[in-house]
Formats: C-alpha cells, sequence, structure tokens
C-alpha cells in the first residue's frame, strides 16, 4: 500500500491524463472567477419578483430613531399596497454617499433614495437623476408649489426640472437647559426659563451661565458650546449677511467682512466673552447632554436623543438674531429615482415617494418639519413642541450652498473655521487662505 | 520518424521547460492579473485622465493630475505630514523594538509569555487600536491624562515645584496630533520588529559573545562590537520595511480624525488625501495621480536604501582585501 502510494506520487505529472485533470482543474477555476464576479440575485427586467409583486428598493441613511419612524411608515405603505415589496436598506451617512453615488455610476441603483437638498445638485450635474416633472404633472391632485414650504420646494430643483420631492426640513435651533437657565435666574415673568432672543442677551445668559461650580479654578459649567462647526458657521455668517459663496455661487464670499464679522463673533464667545470653552478635546453635544453646556446650536434631528434622556431639562427655541439679517442652517431630505429606472417601477416608485410625502406627519416626531404646509400647519404638528419651535424660521432657513462643488469646498470650509475656533488663525487669514483655494476649485471645469 | 518517439520526446521537453510549474503557478497568477497587475496598470491609466465617477466622459489630460498634485498646497501638506510621521516613527520604532528584544534575549523564563504579550498588539487591526487610543488621549476624560494628573498631584504634594496640571490636547493640538499618533503607532508595530530582531541576535554564534568576554569586554562593548555590527543585515531590513509602512499610513488618521483629517489638517497624510479624493470627491484621476506619486516616492527611498544595503554588505569584503 505505501508502495503504490509512493508510486502515485512520483507519477509525472505530464503525463497526458494528469495533465488534463490539471487542464480542467485551471479552466473551473477561472469559470468560478468569472461567475463569481457576476451579479447574483438580479430581478428581471419588468421588476416584478417570483410572487408577482413589484420590487422597490428604497435605501437612505435614518440610522437613529429616525429610522425606526421610517420604517413604520414603509411598513403602512406595504399594508395599503400589497402589489409592491419595499426593501429598505438603512446605510449610515458617513458612507451612504460614496454607496450610492457607486451604484449610479456602475448600475445598481435603488429606485428610491434620499438625497440632501444640498447634494441635489451634484447628482442632478451628473444627469444621474429622474426629473419628476411627469409625475407631478399626472398625479392626482397633481403636485404643486403652494403645497409645499418655499424653501425646500426651490431647494429641490435643478435648472428648473424637479429631481428630488421634498420630504422635510430640520433647521437648526437653539437648545437650551432650562434647569441651569432656572438656577440662574434667566426666567420670564411666569419664572420660565427664557431663551435669549438677540446677541446681547445671549452673551448676558452665556456668561451668567458659565461657572466654576466646583471653585477649583477652572470652569466646569459653559454658557454655549459649539457642536457642529460648520452649520453653526453657515448660520452666523448668513446672520451677518455673508457665506461661503455669493448669491450667485460663482465666486468666495468667506473672506468679504460680514462673513470675517460673524467668524470674530465666533471667536469671540471663546476667547473675549470666555462663555464657550476651546473646541479642543472636548465632546461638545456631550456636554450640553451632561448638563456641562447650558446652550448649543443644533438641528432639529437632535431632539429624540434629548427626549429619550430623562434626566435632562431642555427646551427650543429659535435661533437667537445674532446679526442684522435672518438666518439660519437647515437641511431637507428630497426623494430622487435614478434616471436608469424600469418603466414597470417607476410608478410602484412614485406611489412610495408620494406616500411617504403625503404621510410625513408621524415622520416628523422623529425630529423634522414636514415640507407639505397642510401638515405644518396641523394641530398635531403645533403639539411637537421643539418641532414647533424650530419651525418658526422656515421662512429663512439656509442651505449649505447649492453647487454641484459643495463637495469639493468643505474640505477648504471646514479648517478654516475650526483654525478661528481653536486661535490658530484670525478670520482674516483664514478667509483668505480658504478662498484662494475654494475659487481654484470653482475654476475647475 | 514513427509517432511514438516523437511525442515522448515532447512529454520530455514538457517537463524538462517547466512547463509543469507554469501550469501549477498559473492559478496564482490569474488571480495576480486580475486582482493586482489590471487594477495596477487601469489606475495609471485612470490618472492620466480628469475622471469623476459619475461623470460619463473622461477626457485624457495627460500628466495634468501629477502637475495638480505637484502644485496643490493640500497635497504638499499631507506629503510633509507623511514624511514627519515616518521620521518620528521608523528611528524611534526600531529603537523600542531593538531594545525589547534585547531586553527579551536576556530573559530566560517566560520568554515565550512576554514575547506574546508584546507582539499581541501586531495581531489587532487597526480600527480597534485607534478606537481604544482615541479614549487613552481624551482630554478630559482619558487614561492617560488621568494618570498623569495624578502623578504631576503626587509630585506636587510631596513639595517637588512643578506648575499645576494642564491636560494634555493629545488629538486637538495640532502640534500634537504627529506625535500622538507615531506613540499609538509605535505601540502597535513595535512587536513585529522586536519578534525579528530577537531571530536576529539569536542567530549571533555564542562564540562571539565567548570570546568577547574572555577578552574582558563588558556587556554595553559586546554589544557594540558584536551584537550591532552582526545585527546590521537584520536592522536594515527592518528599517526598509519600516519606512515602507510608515509611508503608507492610513488607519490610524481615518479612524481617529475621519473627513476633515484633524484639526488644521495635521493628521492628514498622502494615502488618506489620496482616499479623500477619490472615493469623498469622487475624483478618481486626481487620486489615482496621487497613489502614483507616493509610489514613485516610495520607490525611490527603497532603491536608497537597498543601495545602502548592498554597499554595507560589501564593506567587511573590500576591509578583507585591504588588509590582505
Amino acid at each position: 500500500m505505501k508502495k503504490q502510494r509512493r508510486e502515485f506520487m512520483r507519477t509525472p505529472l505530464n503525463t497526458p491524463t494528469r495533465l488534463r485533470s490539471c487542464v480542467l482543474l485551471l479552466v473551473f477555476l477561472s469559470l468560478l472567477l468569472t461567475f463569481g464576479c457576476t451579479r447574483s440575485g438580479d430581478r428581471n427586467r419588468e421588476g416584478t419578483d417570483t410572487g408577482g409583486k413589484t420590487v422597490v428598493d428604497f435605501w437612505n441613511g435614518f440610522t437613529g430613531p429616525d429610522g425606526k419612524m421610517m420604517e413604520r411608515l414603509v411598513r403602512r405603505f406595504q399594508k395599503e399596497n400589497p402589489d409592491v415589496s419595499v426593501r429598505m436598506q438603512i446605510i449610515p451617512w458617513g458612507t451612504y454617499y460614496d454607496k450610492l453615488t457607486l451604484s449610479l455610476a456602475y448600475g445598481g441603483a435603488p429606485e428610491v433614495f434620499v438625497v440632501h437638498a444640498g447634494r441635489l445638485a451634484e447628482f442632478a450635474a451628473f444627469d444621474v437623476l429622474r426629473p419628476l416633472d411627469d409625475l407631478y404633472a399626472a398625479a392626482q391632485p397633481p403636485v404643486r408649489a403652494e403645497q409645499f414650504a418655499a424653501v425646500p420646494w426651490q431647494a429641490s430643483f435643478y435648472k428648473e426640472r424637479p429631481m428630488g420631492l421634498p420630504l422635510d426640513v430640520h433647521p437648526m435651533g437653539l437648545y437650551y437647559n432650562t434647569r441651569l437657565f432656572e438656577k440662574a435666574g434667566i426666567v420670564d415673568a411666569a419664572g420660565k426659563a427664557k431663551p435669549p432672543a438677540d446677541w446681547d442677551e445671549f452673551v448676558q445668559a452665556a456668561r451668567k451661565l458659565t461657572k466654576d461650580t466646583n471653585e477649583d479654578g477652572r470652569t466646569d459649567q459653559w454658557g454655549f458650546v459649539f457642536t457642529w462647526q460648520r452649520t453653526n458657521f453657515i448660520t452666523f455668517a448668513a446672520q451677518f449677511g455673508g457665506g461661503i459663496l455669493s448669491p450667485d455661487g460663482k465666486s468666495c464670499a468667506m473672506d468679504s467682512p460680514q462673513t470675517r464679522e460673524a467668524l470674530r463673533r465666533m471667536h469671540d464667545l471663546i476667547y473675549k466673552y470666555k462663555v464657550a470653552p476651546k473646541p479642543e478635546g472636548v465632546d461638545a453635544w456631550l456636554a450640553f447632554r451632561q448638563g456641562k453646556a447650558a446652550m448649543a446650536l443644533e438641528g432639529l434631528y437632535m431632539v429624540t436623543s434629548l427626549e429619550e434622556q430623562k434626566s435632562l431639562s431642555f427646551a427650543g427655541a429659535p435661533v437667537p438674531q445674532f446679526g442684522p439679517e435672518r438666518g439660519v442652517w437647515g437641511g431637507s431630505h428630497l426623494l430622487c429615482q435614478p434616471r436608469e429606472i424600469a418603466p414597470g417601477r417607476a410608478q410602484a416608485a412614485w406611489r412610495l415617494m408620494r406616500f411617504l410625502s403625503q404621510n410625513s406627519l408621524s415622520w416628523a416626531e422623529g425630529g423634522q418639519v414636514p415640507a407639505r404646509v397642510a401638515l405644518r400647519q396641523s394641530p398635531k404638528f403645533a403639539a411637537l413642541p421643539v418641532q414647533a419651535q424650530f419651525a418658526r424660521q422656515l421662512s429663512h432657513v439656509r442651505y449649505d450652498p447649492l453647487t454641484p462643488k459643495i463637495n469639493a469646498l468643505f474640505p477648504f470650509v471646514d479648517p478654516a473655521v475650526e483654525a478661528v475656533l481653536l486661535d490658530l488663525q484670525t478670520p482674516e487669514e483664514a478667509t483668505s487662505d480658504a478662498c484662494r483655494r475654494i475659487e481654484q476649485v470653482l475654476k475647475r471645469p | 520518424m514513427s509517432v511514438l518517439p516523437h511525442r515522448r520526446s515532447a512529454t520530455r521537453s514538457l517537463r524538462d521547460d517547466g512547463w509543469a510549474g507554469v501550469l501549477f503557478a498559473l492559478p496564482h497568477f490569474a488571480l495576480f492579473t486580475v486582482f493586482v497587475l489590471a487594477p495596477v496598470v487601469y489606475g495609471f491609466y485612470i490618472s492620466l485622465h480628469r475622471w469623476h465617477i459619475l461623470a460619463k466622459t473622461h477626457p485624457l489630460i495627460g500628466l495634468g493630475n501629477y502637475g495638480a498634485a505637484l502644485s496643490d498646497d493640500v497635497f504638499r501638506i499631507a506629503l510633509w505630514n507623511t514624511v514627519y510621521f515616518v521620521v518620528l516613527v521608523v528611528p524611534v520604532g526600531n529603537l523600542v523594538s531593538l531594545l525589547l528584544a534585547l531586553g527579551l534575549a536576556g530573559v530566560r523564563r517566560f520568554q515565550t509569555f512576554y514575547k506574546i504579550s508584546y507582539y499581541l498588539p501586531v495581531v489587532i487591526s487597526i480600527a480597534v487600536v485607534a478606537v481604544l487610543w482615541r479614549w487613552l488621549y481624551n482630554t478630559q476624560i482619558g487614561l492617560l491624562n488621568l494618570y498623569l494628573e495624578a502623578v504631576v498631584g503626587g509630585l506636587r504634594s510631596i513639595g517637588l515645584p512643578l506648575p499645576a496640571f494642564e491636560p494634555l490636547p493629545w488629538l486637538s493640538n495640532p502640534s500634537w496630533v504627529m506625535p500622538s499618533i507615531a506613540l499609538l503607532s509605535i505601540w502597535w508595530g513595535a512587536g513585529g520588529n522586536m519578534v525579528l530582531y530577537l531571530a536576529g541576535i539569536n542567530n549571533i554564534p555564542e562564540d562571539y559573545h565567548e570570546a568577547a568576554v574572555i577578552d574582558g569586554a563588558n556587556s554595553w562593548q559586546r554589544f557594540w562590537a558584536v551584537t550591532w555590527p552582526l545585527l546590521r543585515p537584520t536592522t536594515l531590513f527592518c528599517l526598509v520595511f519600516s519606512v515602507l509602512g510608515a509611508f503608507q499610513i492610513f488607519g490610524q488618521t481615518y479612524v481617529l480624525f475621519a473627513p476633515g483629517s484633524g484639526p488644521a489638517r495635521s493628521g492628514l497624510t498622502l494615502a488618506l488625501y489620496m482616499y479623500q479624493q477619490g472615493f469623498s470627491q469622487y475624483e478618481i484621476g486626481y487620486g489615482a495621480a496621487i497613489a502614483y506619486l507616493l509610489f514613485a516616492l516610495v520607490l525611490i527611498l527603497t532603491v536608497i536604501q537597498f543601495r545602502l544595503l548592498s554597499n554595507r554588505d560589501d564593506e567587511p569584503s573590500q576591509a578583507n582585501r585591504r588588509t590582505a
């Protein structure tokens, strides 16, 4: 037996049978490679699955409590539309656009997907979105401008064609810790915490709220804290008449005197009035949640996480009027379809989009303002305390600049704002530096 | 001429020419071509075009992307940060590995236990390491600052004239960022080179040491005259590979800082900038050009290092020749 095996092992490989089996193995391996790389489970071209239902893939990035709201809404849609099968995929925002972009470029894009108002122009400019005007006109009743808040409605157009159905608006607002306010005596006639309405009131309140509670020579309770610097900056800049780009979107406006003034005020809160911590090694939002900071400017989407924290007494108010103009950062989720969509599925996808839009009141509970006017004016919405307060700012919401190049601009905007807040550069230095680079990007074809 | 002998000779030639070997290598070669060679060549092709992922056309712009990168000051910042990191991490990292190996070589009991303990970080994924160190480095609640505060407090209480402890801004002050990342990286990677140094030390014949002892050499002299010169091939090998690895630093800063790449871009490295351009800005043509510039840089440095390596190897023989 042993001998036999040795003999076998000694058999030259290149005898015809052995050679043939080797070649066969190689062919098999290469086939494996070829078929391993093709897409599996592709649906047929009419877009129906085996049960005769129309399949609609729906991608979004709602990983928080908002995702649960969306799941509930989609389930309701399924019940009312048994002929459609919705496959929702929630992808964290951090990687969402990478995945979406690749699917739009190389195939496999979902039938319905969410795009932020600020990112719409980028996708529309590359012609990967399906214009919705025919669907708007054919709908019963037709989809029209007056049904929606003006700001998101306008932002949903690219070159005068509607590219995404506005679902919501999430403006920035002032979150404040009512217990700390009452402790510091910042109250109205009824003895309730009173949010500041303008710059002076804001600085005054912040000063009262900045304390060294354990008297070790270090501040441990701050009046204000910068959370997301980018959105804070866009709000400040809008109020002082500045911004990232000029209104026509063709040149950099960061080095304008208005924007610089806005940055100077932000800087002052840390270094002149000393009411906000230097953004160095501070988890700013955690500080607010822990009651170590009394005020923060954040998006409406943060409200559910605060509501879940029973130990925190907080309320929401519009952003104080810091500068001469009205303006507050905000975002919107738009529902879009890809340019390449099977005709059979476009209608089912549209039914899902309309359903979500028409039922966006329950979506609002997850920290949104519905884009539809009728829903916003309903008593049910007015009963949502923070949402209703933040919604008062809807007329002057400012999005990220609506330009196809926005994604290439932020890498220069963010470090400039950060450099000012860390006191590494003056507003003049930081903004001329940023503008030089932004102009380069704008000039690129 | 009959057919049979001819055939036999063909099979023989097949064997003699090593065709069987080629066949065996084919599966690997196929995979290598599909997953390495083709992407490398295609990447170079992409780098010659203006290539946005979503764009329908990709105009050829020759070396335009390369020119743009060389005149892009963010690229220069990334290059500087990368070089700074290499300069910090390669000498210190190798010194730490060497010291650990020297220490371990002298340990008789539990050597394997210590070896494993020091080697363990190497097998942890960089994502885990970076998350771990982000907590250690936290200015407010990080363990490092907490311990330092306790130490400074203790020294002050026994009367040393030290200033009150100010929390160190490990990851939030631009000038601290790279040293902090270097420290993390050394902790993560020191065990790898340590094992190589240890193997190198163990390969030195005991006779040399014995001879040195007989000549009355102390431990420092033994290290300097015996261990260090005989360890040179290992040292150079470790240095070359440390430099190669350090230039490609990505995971640490990606996990620690993600999009902005740290305060004032202090954590932005070349590999990260390439990734950002390619996969956040979707300008894959530009990203590919950055990748090729990084490749060229590393290639040049490697060639230089290999030259040094071979020259050093020549030295003893030349010396021998001279004495002869």
